[in-house]
């Protein structure tokens, strides 16, 4: 059997490499890096970045620890983007290894579809290859939307690519968007000595997350003194004498030197072809699916960003894994119930499963557990008693049906809380299982026993 | 020693006051209890607070706790000293650490608060029992 993968990012080289290891013949066709966004403009760059902020403000914390570090502690922007692209091709060059081991042909050009089992694809250097397969996975991913009256430039208008790529730290930026992106962001540049302004249309950062959990993040933002204005649009755009300058729909003006732009992602679904056989898209441009993630074409399959929903890496790779095997004659799905998701601000927050509002909406009856980061022991030895964590579980049941968390290393904790969801867990199975001192993951434990109002490190209510 | 000039609320907040200006602040067994004060969020001048309700948060390295308003009226002025040095509070509840000043329409909300004496005996009698 031969696939042909249009698209190396996290959903197409994770299709690869399981087609691969199914015994098929594989092709795989990349016209930019192999990684995609989330490993060369997303992901994996913005955690360098992170890593480096977060340094910095330990080092500017230091006293707080009893170290005295003495002269200046600044950031060398030049030396941080050189890391983060350091960082960034040696996992390509381990993506690309894994394709080696596993026989998996890599097309460095750009594909498009001309027939359901032949590809045409324009090399790098301008030849034209063809490439005929049984099964076709389209991985094309997205690209950052911006508003269309003010399309990125570069260099006053910045994307979240762009951002990565600077070569001086703005006095000034403002983030139009509150999200997981602009949120990041802000963070980063701060700790960088930008001064700092968010957008944000909706009445909440991070709207997307349960809302104690916004609260939360909104509260840290003005301990940064990140300034973050809800409820309003950007009206117009003025760039002169290399600043920018913003009308907001509520009538005032904010001037900052850069603007970037974090408004959402807008998928790749445009000129690979799609026309050319008849694969139906949505309203935003994705590319429908069915839970096997076939699209209405027998034998073309896509999955990742370019099919809409939630554009996460890792349920890219779940949905590459499923694409591969059902193009090998498997019958799986994807449980898009229990997708965790992170987001890394400081401090952390991730979640998996329901919100509390999705819960009632649904007209589950819930209990929740509520448990404060600054209890654990943990938490203050390493300085960081920010934040908390909430447990959802169906009160009928006791089975656990999501989780919410934001504090420090709330990215590596949640998958606890997902692994309980995942297999029907009850809240109370976790409030039984031992958890080791001093961790955070003993919060989680606190949590599930709060929600029986038998914390122990709680007081009486 | 909690101060005689001023008067307090059942929820652990004092006011002062001067005029038609009520300065408000925590009583200092709610900077104990609270321990370590590490943040306290500002508040826009211009709000307008209701008595009994919430008029900010302050954390501390225990807990987050809200701050009830003894008084009704409109914010005019922030302590904004604690924006950076939140723990002037613990040190100094009654006097560098006063949170914010509120306009008032009268004086018979402050009227109806605790005054030292009251508010002692509602101490040992109702909360140190708890």
């Amino acid at each position: 059997m031969r696939i042909a993968i249009l698209g190396a990012g996290p959903g197409g080289y994770v299709a690869a490499i399981r087609a691969a290891q199914l015994g098929a013949e594989v092709t795989i066709v990349e016209d930019k890096e192999v990684g995609g966004t989330c490993l060369n403009e997303g992901c994996i760059p913005t955690k360098t970045l992170i890593a480096s902020a977060e340094l910095l403000h330990r080092a500017r914390n230091a006293k707080d620890f009893g170290l005295e570090l003495n002269g200046t502690i600044q950031p060398d922007i030049k030396n941080i983007i050189q890391r983060k692209d350091k960082v960034v091709s040696t996992q390509v060059k381990g993506i690309r290894g894994l394709f080696k081991s596993w026989g998996i042909r890599c097309i460095e050009g750009r594909g498009t579809i001309e027939t359901p089992k032949k590809l045409r694809i324009t090399i790098k250097n301008g030849s034209i290859e063809y490439v005929t397969a049984d099964r076709i996975i389209i991985a094309t991913g997205s690209r950052p939307a911006n508003i269309p009256a003010f399309p990125f430039d570069g260099k006053n208008i910045l994307s979240s690519t762009d951002a990565l790529n600077i070569d001086t730290i703005p006095s000034s930026i403002l983030i139009i968007g509150a999200g997981v992106i602009g949120c990041e962001f802000a963070f980063i540049f701060r700790e960088f000595g930008s001064d700092v302004t968010m957008v944000e249309m909706l009445p909440h950062a991070v709207s997307t997350e349960d809302e104690e959990i916004s609260v939360i993040l909104e509260r840290e933002l003005k301990k940064r003194k990140i300034k973050l204005l809800t409820n309003v649009r950007v009206e117009d755009v003025d760039i002169k004498d290399g600043s920018v300058s913003v009308r907001l729909s509520d009538g005032k003006s904010i001037e900052a030197e850069k603007m970037l732009v974090s408004i959402g992602r807008a998928v790749n679904s445009d000129n690979i072809g799609l026309e050319n056989i008849g694969v139906k898209i949505g309203r935003r441009g994705e590319i429908l699916v069915n839970e096997y993630m076939q699209t209405n074409i027998e034998g073309v399959y896509a999955i990742g960003d370019v099919v809409g929903g939630l554009m996460l890496a890792h349920l890219a790779s779940r949905e590459g894994i499923i694409a591969a095997e059902n193009a090998l004659g498997g019958n799986s799905k994807v449980n898009y119930d229990v997708i965790p998701s992170a987001i890394f601000t400081s401090p952390e927050i991730a979640s998996v499963g329901l919100r509390e509002r999705d819960a009632i909406q649904k007209g589950i009856r819930v209990k929740t557990g509520r448990f404060q980061f600054r209890t654990l022991g943990k938490a203050h030895a390493m300085a960081e008693i920010s934040g908390m964590i909430k447990l959802i579980a169906e009160e009928v049941t006791d089975r656990l049906i999501g989780a919410h968390i934001i504090g420090p290393h709330a990215s590596d904790l949640i998958h606890e809380a997902a692994l309980a969801i995942e297999n029907g867990l009850k809240s109370k199975d976790i409030a039984r299982t031992i958890h080791a001192h001093p961790t955070l993951s003993e919060g989680l434990m606190e949590a599930a026993e709060e929600i029986h109002g038998q914390a122990i490190h709680v007081p009486r209510r | 020693m909690n101060p005689e000039d001023i008067r307090y609320h059942r929820e652990h907040t004092w006011a002062r006051l001067s005029g038609n200006r009520i300065t408000i602040g925590i009583t200092d067994y709610a900077q104990e209890s609270l321990g370590d004060i590490v943040y306290i969020d500002a508040i826009e001048p211009d709000t307008d607070v209701e008595a009994g309700s919430e008029i900010t948060q302050i954390e501390s390295t225990k807990a987050t706790s809200p701050v009830i308003s003894p008084v009704s009226g409109t914010v005019v002025e922030f302590n904004e000293e604690l924006t950076d040095s939140p723990e002037i509070i613990n040190e100094d509840p009654y006097g560098k650490g006063w949170i914010a000043v509120i306009e008032v329409e009268d004086d018979s909300e402050f009227n109806d608060l605790m005054d030292v004496t009251e508010y002692e005996r509602y101490l040992e009698e109702e909360v140190k029992l708890r």
